[in-house]
């Protein structure tokens, strides 16, 4: 079979894989959310409520039926792209929710995971690129603080010194309060602002996704620097790269054109998948910086026993997750011609 | 192999010219986008200095919170900072006279008429008042929004559906509501922030038919952008009242009460209110005493107490829960725990209430501890067979955990050898879900009246529809709390305070619902919560009201 047919062989049977692990997601999340302690009734109509209006809300809601009814009716409702509606924000649909709080996550992080690409590579390649010096010692130390630090520790230090202590940056939120925030269709506040010509809102906007941008991105950047050196100082002593040093390539042009290449291959299934799970909200960040993205929210519907959001959230998050892997399997199998399918 | 990569990089570094235009081209764009990043970033105006395009930005007055808006359906909305925006977006039929507990007509004319029969109440409406979507305000309207909250069954509609029976638009300007039974706090319930009027062009009536993110009242407050942190008010010009002295009020939630005590203090908003921790508090109080903020303190309708378990072969003896009860030190709780930021309360109904009655305030510690001691020894108790109980308390509610270690260390000091407390934690959600399954022996709760009438701290706590006094309570509030307290004679005692129209004669039927209260004890009374907000020293008009609820319209920034 040639490498073309066997490339499109392996994309379809990924492609096939896709809905079983979508479905073994959602069925552990059903059932996961089933056995945490703690009644959506209640989160409903909360402790006041009298015994007769629970039960009649339990009713409602087919909380009274069996597992296997509740389990075939949420199937239903998946198939038909339906979230839901959320149990405590009553009248407002899981679907509304992610689209209301979507936006702010990916935007923090896309900013963050280009603070991570930059520090990251940068710090892995002149680590590798010089063994035994001081930049090796730096880049490694490096990697492993940024990688050890935690995320809300970081986060809580970077706004103490430079937002409350010398006010460079806001201490959080992602617009100023009096200001009312740019309206689009995108959701997006960048992408927002420009449509529509307000280069004063894309500033405030830049400006406060600065910090929270930086301390994710510090943080994720230790992931990269070690991934780039390991991997750049095994390509520098690679045969290909000896013989490129004969042929008297400069050592420049080895490193970017031929060895970097190959060292960033493993860089791009990490990238992908850390970038998708920041999708699901960067906690963390989110609650340190009142960053009002979809990981806050999910922390709040986990609070409320809001079981519906919680779902709802779960599965649109492991919908990217697993299209994201899908597509870094592919990417690879095709940057890569050592990976056998 | 072909690839698109291997293309691009092919061409890309085809010749050396090319290539080393491709790193100076790629440099300089670097450069740039660096560059102008750093001019966005580097000119931008802190947050307290609104640039030109933000012209009338600095009128508009931020208040930063960590409370939740989970709705803003009034037929929903049971939260206290929901209901404060409830409160300063629409009109109820009655509100409080401000700094007072007066009650005085908002919608309605007047003070309502009340059948002999304590059944009917009559109530003349304002005419010429609109609704935020421009439709005029009538009985019909008002109807339609008592309705409402009882049909779409949210979570404060039991509030009206256990007294509710008809609503009538008799005119234009006159309504009738009838009752199933009498109830003397009625029209305080109407006072409730959630009975507020709406536009019925903007709202259903049905099951579950709730609009969480909009909302279209009539009170001095339009709701101009409900985001995800953030909410905007503008003033409502249309409003029959006098209109608010400011063009508009910008609510941010945040996360924790570390974020709105940094906001606050960097100056990102102009008020802090609801909640932040007592260290906090702490330190902005004494920052406040040099000038640098002005701190606004308020009496709290908040309580925390201990339930007991009446089903708990233990807590069954009346003596054993005397004794606890008077083990209790609230004013060494109120300085070690709380820096004094919360009052000690001695009965269920809190100290904002005349009617309420300290008869949990017993003679000095000292004497306590021994009569505790004897009541313990009585029943059946000794160094040999100490008494053990398991109290419970919220692991998700900050002041709790020392609370909880302070109660215990205090029943275990004053009762020496004779008592051993076992302290162990929950989180809310699963305490809630397993409280009217008696699972907890003591369990420590909060408590919030949702309207100003002693009889939302009584009803909800000692009344039970069905039960007798050695199975304990069967049906009722008091299975709701974890308690199962069952008493005829309170039960008497609620229905009569419930339908006593004559002031006295009720705050002496309260008075007897207390003594019985600290007879039986079937909770223990703790402490009651003062409320606090913070302010920037150019704001001026900040008050809190004794309902809880901070009005925005007096509000104004003298330096603006």
């Amino acid at each position: 079979m040639s490498r073309s047919r066997a490339l499109q062989s392996y994309v379809v049977a990924r492609l096939l894989l896709a809905p079983l692990m979508l479905w073994t997601v959602t069925t552990v999340v059903f059932l996961l959310l089933r056995a945490t302690p703690g009644d959506p009734v209640d989160a409903i109509l909360g402790p006041k409520a009298p015994a007769a209006q629970k039960l009649a809300l339990r009713s409602q809601l087919g909380l009274d039926q069996s597992l296997w009814q509740q389990y075939a009716n949420y199937m239903g409702d998946l198939l038909h792209f339906d979230l839901g509606t959320s149990l405590t924000s009553r009248g407002q649909t899981v679907w509304d929710i992610i689209q209301q709080f979507f936006p702010a996550t990916v935007e923090l992080a896309f900013c963050s995971m280009v603070v991570a690409l930059a520090i990251g590579i940068s710090a892995g390649i002149l680590s590798a690129s010089r063994p035994g010096t001081i930049f090796d010692l730096g880049g490694r130390l490096f990697g492993i603080i940024t990688y050890a630090l935690p995320m809300f520790w970081v986060g809580m230090l970077l706004k103490l010194v430079f937002a409350v202590q010398l006010g460079w940056f806001p201490d959080g939120t992602r617009f100023p309060t009096r200001l009312l925030p740019p309206q689009g269709p995108t959701g997006l506040y960048v992408f927002d602002s420009i449509l529509s010509g307000d280069f004063q809102a894309l500033g405030m906007t830049l400006y406060h996704l600065a910090l929270p941008s930086l301390t994710l991105g510090i943080v994720l950047s230790g992931i990269f620097e070690r991934i780039v050196r390991v991997n750049l100082k095994q390509t520098l002593q690679a045969d290909y790269v000896e013989a490129a040093r004969a042929r008297g390539i400069p050592e420049r042009r080895i490193l970017v054109l031929h060895a970097l290449r190959n060292a960033l291959i493993p860089v791009i299934t990490v990238l992908g998948l850390t970038f998708a799970a920041m999708l699901g909200g960067a906690v963390l960040t989110e609650v340190t910086f009142s960053w009002p993205g979809l990981g806050n929210r999910l922390y709040d519907a986990i609070s409320l026993r809001d079981y519906l959001t919680v779902q709802g959230i779960i599965v649109f998050v492991s919908i990217i997750i697993v299209m994201a892997s899908i597509i870094i399997d592919i990417v690879n199998a095709y940057i890569d011609p050592r990976i056998r399918y | 192999m072909l690839t698109p990569l291997n293309v691009l990089t092919r061409l890309a570094t085809r010749t050396p010219l090319a290539q080393r235009w491709r790193w100076r081209g790629a440099r300089f764009y670097l450069s740039l986008c660096c560059c102008c990043l750093l001019l966005v970033v580097g000119c931008q105006p802190r947050p307290s200095e609104p640039g030109p395009s933000t012209t009338g930005a600095s009128a508009r007055l931020a208040i930063g919170t960590t409370g939740k808006v989970r709705t803003l359906d009034p037929a929903d909305a049971l939260e206290l900072f929901s209901g404060n925006l409830l409160y300063n977006m629409g009109d109820r039929l009655y509100t409080y006279q401000s700094g007072t507990t007066e009650l005085v007509p908002q919608l309605a004319t007047a003070l309502p008429k009340v059948s002999d029969d304590g059944l009917v109440y009559t109530i003349p409406l304002r005419e010429n008042v609109v609704f935020h979507d421009g439709m005029a305000f009538d009985a019909k309207a008002m109807a339609f929004s008592l309705e409402r909250f009882v049909k779409n069954g949210g979570q404060p509609a039991f509030l009206l559906s256990d007294s509710l029976d008809a609503v009538e638009a008799t005119s234009a300007t006159e309504l009738v509501i009838t009752l199933k039974k009498p109830f003397a706090a009625f029209t305080d319930l109407l006072a409730f922030s959630g009975l507020v009027a709406v536009s019925p062009q903007a709202y259903d009536i049905g099951p579950g038919k709730f609009e969480p993110s909009k909302f279209v009242g009539t009170g001095p407050y339009k709701l101009a952008n409900y985001g995800s942190d953030s909410i905007r008010l503008d003033r409502f010009d249309q409003y029959w009242g006098d209109p608010p002295a400011n063009p508009g009020v910008d609510i941010q939630s945040f996360t924790s009460s570390a974020n709105l005590y940094n906001a606050f203090r960097t100056g990102s908003v102009d008020i802090a209110y609801q909640s932040l921790n007592p260290e906090q508090i702490d330190l902005l109080a004494k920052a406040a005493k040099k000038g640098d903020w002005k701190a606004i303190t308020g009496p709290g309708s908040n309580i925390t107490y201990v339930s007991l378990n009446l089903r708990d072969e233990v807590l069954k003896s009346p003596e054993v829960r005397q004794a606890l009860a008077l083990t209790i030190d609230r004013q060494l709780i109120r300085e070690r725990v709380f820096n004094g930021q919360v009052d000690p309360l001695y009965s269920l109904v809190p100290s904002i209430f005349e009617v309420s009655k300290p008869v949990f305030q017993g003679d000095s510690n000292n004497a306590n501890a021994a009569k505790a001691k004897e009541l313990l020894r009585k029943a059946g108790y000794s160094s040999n067979k100490p008494l053990q109980v398991e109290f419970w308390y919220r692991s998700n509610v900050p002041s709790d955990g020392p609370a909880a270690t302070t109660i215990k260390a205090l029943i275990e000091k004053e009762l020496g050898d004779i008592a051993k407390v076992n302290l162990k934690s929950i989180e809310s959600a699963t305490a809630y879900n397993n409280l009217d399954k008696g699972t907890y022996p003591m369990f420590m709760l909060d408590w919030s009246g949702d309207y100003y009438d002693p009889d939302t701290y009584i009803h909800p706590f000692l009344d039970c529809a069905e039960g007798s006094t050695a199975e304990g309570c069967k049906d009722g509030a008091t299975v709701g709390q974890g308690s199962f307290y069952f008493s005829e004679k309170m039960n008497q005692l609620i229905d009569q305070q419930r339908q006593e129209t004559d002031p006295a004669q009720r705050q002496q039927v309260f008075t007897e619902i207390q003594d019985l209260l600290a007879k039986d004890v079937p909770f223990i009374p703790l402490w009651q919560r003062k409320e606090y907000a913070f302010a920037q020293p150019d704001i001026q008009g900040v008050q809190l009201e004794p309902t809880q609820a901070m009005p925005f319209w007096p509000l104004s920034n003298s330096s603006s």
